[in-house]
């Protein structure tokens, strides 16, 4: 496999003119501002193969935003280097915006005055699309995307749902290799969700579409990723298939036994199991895969006790993101 | 290219049409300020100042008009245009395309401009004919160089926009010098009150400034203050000054794409 996009010792500092509090401070900020580094992006390598679904993931100010900014060349990195298809975006950044595309959840690249059209046949001409291929593409888009409906409405009438899906077409208009999604299923409803994510898994089955994803919906996470880049503080912190780093993270169980009568005069202890909460007749029981199956631990369980209800729990994913802010 | 900047335009003519409330206060305002200017120097002329010296009446009365209609004309909008993306990080949108930022806002303000035509010009000056009767050209010739000097009016105008909408590349808070940038231009341009009025050595400074080959060259050669040998060396200084700016703009903005801080995210 080829590396669509490879990312190498990418470091970015800024320089943050702190403004002091109060009047006097204010006005000795002005006079002479006291600058501070800041480090956005300390040291990230990781490089991206045609046709992954990458989720890119972090806390707020973790470096997300800095990372995709270099990688689209808009942002000049302090030092390292960034390759989109073999291409530096700081050295020919016309050349790599023409096979990226970009979707921000937050803003929009529409006209907000005029019908949704019109962005798109901008778009045309700016990308030199030529007509028959503008119109193949769109007519595909639009099949996925049910553009029809509101093609010709002016884009600040359209709902949240639909400018969205007007935004994901526009930036695969002209059919690029690479799409940057920055939280694009943010303020959506459960269906536009996963219209959206719907797209997304086509655009990737049907073209080979690489796809980087920087989202806080974990949901987008699990359903259309296969690896996460995980950062934190300007560094990598996990990079991996995201069963491995759910494994990883997150060894524990849970089974929740839910008991028949109140459970004073019984002993609820096991060996391979300690009881983390304990509510009613419910209680939960914390148990290491490595150590014992659920299935052991069930006929152990329900050998001396009565028990009505049982269920295991899986950690998901966010389980598993919590422990990497937590712990880095 | 080419298509895409004409497809901006367009866009931006539509989405001036779309807005006819707007449109409409837009008329009035600059009606009001025609007028009142108009009748400024009405009554400065009636008190039989030193005025008439340099100039007569009707040629003050035509020179007001024509200037708040080039006023209107002369969208110059990449200065706020710049400014206001910069703020809300929306610039990154426009980065990511393959297509010149500069050329891309050029063509937006042409949009404008070409809106402003029916939107703004020609009912000015509709108006003004009437209550003014029509302020004509000093001679054919004069309108024939009137119109190239407009552009190259133009180009000063947006270039002095653009550079200065490029300091929110530095800056974020670029308010202020905007305005300054806008108050001295409406002075020393002689949108207002012509630099022939001016004192000698303001006269002289002004001279070697951009700012009075932005309104006064094209309203002197209109009305016929300057002859046509004069007009075209004002011209020829217009475009020194074009291609000035443009080298400026362009070491600036090499030196902006660098710089580039997007907000939030």
């Amino acid at each position: 496999m080829n590396a669509v996009i490879e990312v190498k010792d990418l470091v970015k500092e800024y320089m943050i003119a702190k403004k002091g509090r109060g009047l006097r401070g204010s006005i000795r900020s002005l006079l002479m501002p006291k600058k501070t580094k800041v480090c956005a992006v300390d040291g990230i390598s990781f490089s991206i193969a045609a046709g992954e679904i990458v989720g890119y993931i972090g806390p707020n100010g973790a470096g997300k935003s800095t990372t995709i900014k270099m990688l689209t060349g808009i942002l000049h990195p302090t030092s390292g280097s960034v390759r989109v298809c073999g291409i530096s975006p700081q050295e020919d950044r016309k050349a790599v915006v023409g096979k990226l595309g970009v979707v921000f959840g937050q803003r929009t690249q529409l006209y907000w005055d005029l019908r949704l059209g019109e962005s798109f046949e901008l778009l045309r001409r700016i990308y030199q699309i030529d007509k028959a291929a503008y119109e193949a593409s769109l007519a595909v888009l639009s099949d996925v995307l049910k553009l029809d409906e509101f093609i010709d409405t002016p884009v600040r009438q359209l709902s949240l749902g639909q400018r969205m899906r007007g935004d994901l077409a526009a930036a695969m208009l002209h059919e690029p290799s690479v799409l940057f999604l920055d939280e694009p299923t943010i303020g959506l409803d459960a269906d536009a969700k996963h219209a959206i994510r719907g797209f997304i898994k086509e655009m990737n089955r049907e073209r080979g579409l690489t796809v980087i994803l920087t989202t806080h919906d974990l949901d987008d996470v699990e359903q259309l990723c296969s690896r996460l880049v995980v950062v934190n503080h300007g560094r990598v912190v996990e990079d991996g298939p995201i069963d491995a780093i759910i494994a990883k993270l997150t060894p524990h169980r849970l089974l929740v036994a839910e008991l028949e009568r109140p459970c004073e005069d019984l002993d609820l202890d096991h060996p391979a199991a300690t009881i983390v909460r304990q509510e009613g007749l419910k209680v939960w029981y914390q148990f290491e895969k490595s150590r014992i199956t659920a299935a052991e631990l069930i006929a152990d369980l329900s050998g001396k006790l009565p028990i009505r209800d049982l269920s295991v729990k899986e950690p998901d994913i966010e389980d598993a993101i919590r422990e990497v802010y937590k712990t880095t | 290219m080419l298509q895409a900047y004409l497809y901006i335009a367009k866009m931006k003519l539509l989405t001036n049409l779309t807005y006819r409330f707007e449109w409409l206060t837009s008329i009035f305002t600059n009606l009001i300020l025609m007028l009142a200017s108009v009748f400024i120097w009405q009554a400065a002329y009636r008190g039989g100042g030193g005025a008439g010296e340099a100039l007569s009446v009707d040629d003050m009365v035509t020179y007001s008009i024509l200037s708040s209609t080039l006023g209107a004309l002369f969208v110059c909008n990449v200065q706020d245009t710049i400014y206001v993306k910069m703020r809300e990080g929306q610039i990154a949108t426009d980065l990511y395309r393959p297509l010149p930022l500069l050329g891309g806002y050029l063509a937006d303000d042409i949009g404008g401009m070409l809106s402003s035509i029916l939107n703004n010009a020609i009912p000015l000056f509709l108006f003004a004919a009437l209550f003014f009767g029509f302020p004509g050209p000093a001679d054919p010739l004069s309108l024939a160089l009137f119109i190239p000097s407009c552009l190259l009016s133009y180009g000063i105008l947006w270039l002095l926009s653009a550079l200065v909408g490029m300091v929110a590349f530095w800056v974020m808070e670029l308010g202020n010098m905007g305005m300054v940038k806008d108050v001295i231009l409406r002075v020393l341009s002689g949108a207002f009150v012509p630099i022939w009025f001016f004192p000698g050595p303001v006269q002289t400074v002004s001279a070697f400034l951009p700012f009075q080959y932005t309104y006064q060259t094209p309203l002197g050669i209109y009305i016929g203050r300057v002859g046509t040998y004069e007009a075209l060396g004002d011209m020829a200084v217009q475009a020194v000054w074009i291609a000035l700016l443009a080298l400026l703009l362009a070491a600036v903005w090499r030196r902006a794409k660098t710089k580039t801080l997007i907000q939030g995210g």
